[in-house]
């Protein structure tokens, strides 16, 4: 499996504050790549750096072969970092066609993007008038218009309503499973990242503190479900690997010792109705690597501290 | 490639029409405007039996257009023109600053690409610039001529077509060379006000300080007012190029420091300019 991306001890520091720390990361060639992390774990450092539009501290950053910022790669990359901006006084067709000529482009196809993207009937809007969500849109179609091998989006559906989010979705897999495009794709949420993406990584304080494809990281997080009752005799023979999940318990065991504790629980007269695999979220994984958010009740106090 | 950098700036600058308007539009259409205002005025005075100025009479009611075209291609550089070309100029060189657009064109040609563009566009809007300055020169001329009921000649041989073609190629390197000081201004402070005004700023701080001079003991031609001042360069030229009594007092050798001039002043903030973009960092515009 080729990399497009591959960087070894990756360190960028901003005076004291270090934004990655020695990050060594590959990223596989083809599908959707996820990016994750809380703000300032260093995700869009990651992102600048693989643009050439910063230049790492310390340590070494491949991209397609080839060193970040060699304008020969930079040409076969489409990228949108934070919500784009564009000269207000162009229609959203001037500012692909303004792009297509920056990059030497003649035939690209601006209409058939604008209507990929869902922006035809706005095609000759000035783009000073646009929402947060058509400026998203304008901006993947001008990152995906020069037909990139990678695409490198950083939150592609901030400010879009459900039905732009679905379709940022479908149009996100097509280009991976139908154009062959690589996509690295950052954003908060989880649940869109879990449908979407093949592979994560998940960074925290600039290192990387997850990796891995999303089926294997969420089935790390496995438990078997048991519908029973009592609950407390359950407890009882689970012990610490035990968590009361409502009214059922969700039992961290591995697959191979299910039906084992079946057998122990019925023997211990336990009443079972269900007991069903399942697997852990992404959120929770996310959670477990980055460190708990605070509780209500720590927000209750910090505010009444202040 | 650099073509592409070129044109995509183009585009961009046609598609900005208050800019276009301000910069290329507006001085042209005043001086036209006040031209033919003037000669109205005239043929009103002459009407009402005042006599005209000397200078409009001494040819005996003759307008020579190629020698009105000379004279205007001798005002290019002038403080109007300059000042509204840079308008166009300050946006195009602090444009991708101020709207956070460097990131959507870095990744499509190299940097030293983009800003070999931006000064390739500007070149290119100057040109254009000049053309139409010349143009409504060449038709005020030729409205003046006919309202004050002249007879219009065009006289435009080999001496005249030298002559224009030489003032206004030095009435190009001289705004070009002003409107670089945009160009390192707008990439040192990513600031379009700055882009606007430092050009502005040191003009006149040079226009100032060169009064100055005398109490140094430095005389016009000597070459460190040639090489501090570009704008004592640019009439050092120009009288060079125009001959009569001022050309006559140019020590050998003067012309030449004045080529210097004008051209470390355009190379230097350009090269600068250049130096410190390949290595900024453009991930906060």
């Amino acid at each position: 499996m080729t990399a497009v991306i591959e960087t070894t001890g990756l360190t960028k520091t901003y005076g004291a504050v270090r934004a990655l720390d020695g990050l060594s990361l590959s990223i596989p060639r083809g599908g959707v790549y996820g990016v994750l992390g809380p703000n300032g774990a260093g995700k869009s450092t990651l992102f600048r750096i693989l643009l050439g539009l910063i230049r790492p501290t310390a340590g070494e950053v491949r991209v397609l072969g080839q060193q970040a910022g060699d304008p020969a790669v930079m040409r076969r990359i489409g990228s949108m970092i934070e919500t784009p901006r564009f000269p207000p006084y162009m229609t959203a067709r001037q500012v692909l066609a303004w792009l297509a000529l920056a990059h030497g482009g003649k035939d690209a196809a601006i209409d058939a993007w604008l209507d990929r993207v869902g922006l035809t009937e706005a095609a000759d809007r000035k783009v000073r008038g646009f929402s947060v969500g058509m400026l998203q849109r304008l901006g993947v179609a001008a990152a995906l218009m020069t037909k990139p091998d990678l695409v490198i989006l950083d939150e592609p559906t901030s400010g879009m309503d459900p039905p732009g989010i679905q379709e940022m979705r479908a149009l996100i897999r097509s280009l991976a499973d139908d154009d062959g495009v690589t996509i690295i794709l950052a954003s908060h949420q989880l649940l869109e990242v879990q449908r979407v993406c093949d592979r994560v990584a998940i960074f925290n304080r600039g290192t990387l503190a997850a990796e891995g494809k999303v089926s294997e990281l969420t089935a790390s997080g496995e438990r078997l479900r048991l519908s029973a009752t009592p609950l407390a005799r359950i407890m009882g023979v689970l012990g610490d690997k035990g968590t009361i999940d409502g009214d059922a318990v969700l039992a961290a065991i591995p697959r191979a010792e299910g039906p084992a504790l079946l057998r122990a629980l019925i023997e211990q007269g336990v009443d079972i109705d269900e007991a069903r695999w399942v697997g852990a979220d992404l959120e929770s994984v996310f959670m477990a690597e980055t460190g708990p958010a605070r509780t209500e009740a720590q927000i209750r106090e910090s505010l009444h501290a202040g | 490639m650099l073509a592409d950098a070129i044109r995509s700036e183009a585009y961009r600058l046609t598609r900005n029409r208050t800019v276009l308007s301000w910069s290329l539009i507006f001085v042209p259409v005043v001086m036209l405007a006040g031209t033919i205002g003037g000669a109205v005025f005239d043929s009103r005075v002459e009407r009402m039996g005042e006599q005209l100025p000397p200078q409009l009479t001494a040819a005996n009611g003759v307008l020579d257009v190629g020698a009105a075209l000379v004279s205007a291609a001798g005002q290019l550089a002038n403080p109007g023109l300059l000042a509204f070309l840079l308008i166009g100029a300050a946006t195009i060189f602090a444009g991708d600053y101020r709207w956070e657009t460097w990131r959507l064109i870095t990744a499509r040609n190299s940097r030293a690409n983009l800003i070999m563009g931006k000064a390739g566009a500007v070149k290119l809007m100057t040109l254009i610039g000049l053309l139409l300055f010349l143009a409504a020169a060449l038709i005020g001329a030729v409205a003046k001529g006919l309202i004050l009921d002249q007879d219009l000649v065009f006289r435009f041989g080999g001496e005249e077509a030298r002559t224009f073609g030489l003032l206004f190629l030095l009435a190009y390197v001289r705004v070009i060379q002003f409107l670089l000081l945009s160009l390192l201004a707008a990439t040192l402070t990513r600031s379009l006000l700055a882009a606007l005004f430092v050009p502005l700023v040191v003009g006149v701080a040079q226009e100032l300080l060169v009064t100055a001079t005398p109490l140094l003991g430095w005389s016009s031609v000597d070459w460190q007012t040639q090489l501090l001042f570009p704008g004592v360069a640019y009439e050092t030229l120009k009288a060079a190029i125009l001959g009569g009594v001022p050309a006559a007092v140019l020590q050998d050798g003067v012309a030449w420091r004045a080529v210097a001039s004008l051209a470390l002043w355009s190379f230097t903030p350009f090269a600068l300019a250049l130096w410190w973009f390949t290595r900024q960092d453009l991930s906060k515009e």
